[in-house]
């Protein structure tokens, strides 16, 4: 069996998986970063490119020590360094004397070259990519549920197991009615979990950079230890959301960003790039909408979050709104995460008691 | 005469240190150790002490603990609240001084601003990833010096001309310093330029873009610091008050958390802890790929604790390792428990759940 490394990007690699079935060859992946690919990353990158980069980098020098002949990796135009990252992964990879093959998502001509290399036929081709987008949703429903259930739940530790249970049975998943049966019982099983109905949780929303906000790994699995918190998380990276972005601009030519640049006009007038525009415009919506505080995560040199930390620290002060500045990189320490998060929610649980 | 007293144990980097307190918040008694990279033998410690000195009439009504390694040490004594360091030494500030608007507090690895308004933190921020600008910077330039740093403390007060150093990182002050002291540099002036960079450089960096406003507490080790005090006021041009108790305020923080949480039944595992064999073990976790170092606190060969672990599945159980593996039977563990809530906490840790999911080929 030929086997292709997908990019980690949280649980939604499971539905990533489903996709890559379309070019009639198997995934590899997992949902998180493991600490050991993060080990030889940060061992073969620059020293002083993002986190995310060598992640990714760390992640395809393991997939072509377990065998994997193919790799893939977004290059999306328009971006950050993210457009480069699959040219400087290629390299270092060369540079280290790796045989494993890199594609990317350019197009030349009407077919990408990674569909032509593979070449499957149509109906092989289409089938999975139904099939992935449904899987999508069903994720995005859950991480929905998770972060309403976890805030609340009585026992700690309930909507994680089931969230997981249900993940490795949606990745198990090889058929559409499988798929469409776990989706039918996702909002069932959550309501299961005995929760407080009393308690009132914080609400936070985070934002920050994608591979931060989704790499369980990354960001020191801060939705579960915020959700312990009895913070209910509203994180603003969701990959269906994303995805129905795209189609609406394709179809209706309605693009979200249109929107959120609207909202963010008063504090950030040109592109940045990244996702920095979306943490400025969903902060403002955010103190607008009555939220409790702002997480904002970002990687110790990933450009376009740092240019809006300055902003961000601008619209806590004109809306009288707490965000938090969280600076990742290797080297940082679960301790110090937890303190951080820990005694920001006390802070937002002072200020609501006012 | 009531007899009950509440315990706050702070356990920082570089620093142990305990407060016993009474329920009104008096401090009847206060311990502060720095501790030799063994935080275990260093709550021990405290603990011994605190056998000697504290009369015997007095009964520990509850405990909580503080800073870094709160949850090691709350696993050891058997704390009834842990507390992130930043909401004790607001808390115990307020205790003190309810008008203060503003709290430095610099310790060994740490350096914080905490901004409070009407008795009510409102907004805080930490030193990143870099220990320049806290307590060990200026440890480790006292060593180089050869100097104590009290004497460091002493010296610099005497200083009327004090030596510009680059204090953006420990290195380049470092090299700067041995520049200035080549040159012909007074100590005494090296000494309270040191001071000036530490200073500096927690303001540019720990407090940018904090609103910092009178009155200010200035607290933790580094308080001890004249010269740093003399330095606090010179930029800020306003008065600094340092607590009384500024070593310990995280501990006398954390004592006045336990006594307003209504503990009703402590879970403190007694003062004679202090004698036991504590140890620690680590071991690989294994349900999934990652692979997650799991600390064991061990008392003799029973399991009071466990840190670490990225699900949750560990953090502070003491069940047996197999029950929580998911490797143990499912009858023997689930059946045992006749309490609803026990049955379902047990039955979940029969379920063996990675963490993390794979796709593909096993990650070797």
């Amino acid at each position: 069996m030929t086997y292709m490394a997908i990019p980690n990007i949280g649980n939604y690699t499971i539905a990533l998986a489903t996709a890559v079935e379309s070019l009639g060859i198997k995934a590899w992946a997992s949902t998180a970063t493991t600490p050991e690919a993060l080990k030889l990353g940060i061992a073969a990158a620059p020293e002083t490119v993002c986190l995310p980069l060598k992640a990714h980098l760390g992640h395809f020098i393991e997939a072509d020590r377990a065998g994997v002949e193919y790799a893939f990796m977004v290059n999306s135009v328009g971006t950050c360094r993210l457009r480069y990252y699959r040219h400087m992964i290629e390299h270092i990879l060369k540079d280290l004397g790796l045989k494993i093959k890199i594609f990317g998502l350019g197009f030349d001509g009407f077919k990408p070259p990674i569909v032509r290399h593979f070449d499957p036929g149509p109906i092989t081709f289409l089938k999975p990519l139904f099939h992935t987008a449904v899987k999508i949703k069903i994720i995005d429903e859950l991480e929905v549920a998770a972060w309403r259930t976890r805030a609340i739940e009585i026992t700690h530790g309930d909507t994680t197991l089931l969230m997981n249970k249900l993940l490795v049975e949606l990745s198990d998943s090889k058929t559409m009615a499988r798929t469409m049966a776990i989706r039918k019982k996702v909002a069932g099983r959550f309501a299961e979990i005995p929760v407080d109905k009393e308690r009132k949780p914080l609400k936070v929303g985070l934002v920050g950079e994608i591979s931060f906000l989704r790499d369980k790994c990354l960001n020191k699995n801060i939705e579960y230890i915020l959700g312990r918190q009895g913070i209910e998380l509203r994180n603003f990276f969701l990959l269906g959301e994303e995805l129905k972005n795209i189609t609406r601009i394709v179809f209706l030519n309605q693009n979200k960003r249109k929107y959120l640049s609207k909202v963010a006009d008063r504090y950030l007038q040109c592109t940045v790039g990244g996702h920095a525009l979306d943490s400025v415009a969903h902060s403002i919506y955010c103190a607008d909408e009555g939220y409790d505080g702002m997480i904002h995560v970002c990687p110790s040199g990933c450009m376009p979050e740092v240019s809006v930390r300055p902003i961000l620290k601008r619209v806590s002060k004109d809306k009288d709104f707490p965000i938090l500045e969280m600076s990742y990189d290797e080297h940082t320490c679960g301790v110090g995460i937890a303190t951080r998060l820990e005694a920001f929610a006390d802070v937002l649980m002072e200020r609501r008691k006012k | 005469m009531n007899n009950s007293c509440y315990l706050g144990i702070d356990v920082g980097s570089i620093s142990t240190n305990c407060v016993i307190t009474t329920p009104e918040g008096e401090v009847l008694f206060e311990i502060y150790r720095r501790g030799e990279g063994n935080p275990i033998k260093s709550v021990q410690q405290c603990l011994a002490q605190l056998i000697e000195q504290l009369p015997d009439r007095f009964h520990i009504k509850g405990v909580c603990t503080t800073g870094s390694g709160r949850i090691l040490a709350g696993a050891v004594v058997g704390a009834d609240v842990i507390k992130n360091e930043i909401s004790a030494h607001a808390r115990a500030v307020i205790h003190l001084y309810p008008a203060v608007r503003t709290i430095f507090e610099i310790g060994g690895q740490d350096s914080k601003i905490t901004i409070l308004r009407d008795g009510a933190v409102v907004d805080f921020s930490m030193n990143l990833v870099c220990a320049a600008g806290t307590g060990s910077f200026l440890d480790s330039q006292a060593r180089r010096l050869n100097i104590t740093i009290e004497e460091l403390s002493s010296k610099a007060m005497m200083s009327q001309n004090p030596t510009n150093i680059a204090g953006r990182c420990t290195v380049f002050a470092e090299s700067d310093m041995i520049h200035k002291q080549q040159l012909g540099n007074e100590q005494k002036d090296i000494t309270m330029g040191l001071c000036h960079a530490l200073v500096r450089n927690y303001l540019s960096n720990v407090c940018n873009g904090k609103e910092i406003k009178p009155p200010i507490v200035f607290q933790g080790g580094v308080s001890a610091n004249k010269g740093i005090c003399r330095v606090f006021k010179e930029t800020l041009q306003c008065d600094i008050i340092i607590p009384p108790y500024n070593m310990v305020m995280g501990a006398y923080g954390a004592a006045i958390i336990a006594s307003t949480s209504c503990i009703e039944k402590t879970k403190f595992r007694g003062k004679e802890v202090s004698a036991h064999h504590i140890i620690t073990k680590g071991f690989e976790c294994g349900d999934c790929p990652n692979s997650c170092e799991i600390i064991e606190v061990l008392d003799e060969d029973e399991v009071i604790g466990r840190t670490g672990g990225r699900c949750g599945k560990w953090e502070g159980r003491t069940e047996p390792r197999e029950a929580l593996k998911g490797t143990g039977q499912m009858g023997t563990v689930a059946g045992s428990s006749t309490d609803r809530k026990m049955e379902h906490q047990t039955c979940r840790q029969v379920d063996n759940v990675p963490d993390l999911i794979q796709i593909g080929v096993p990650k070797k």
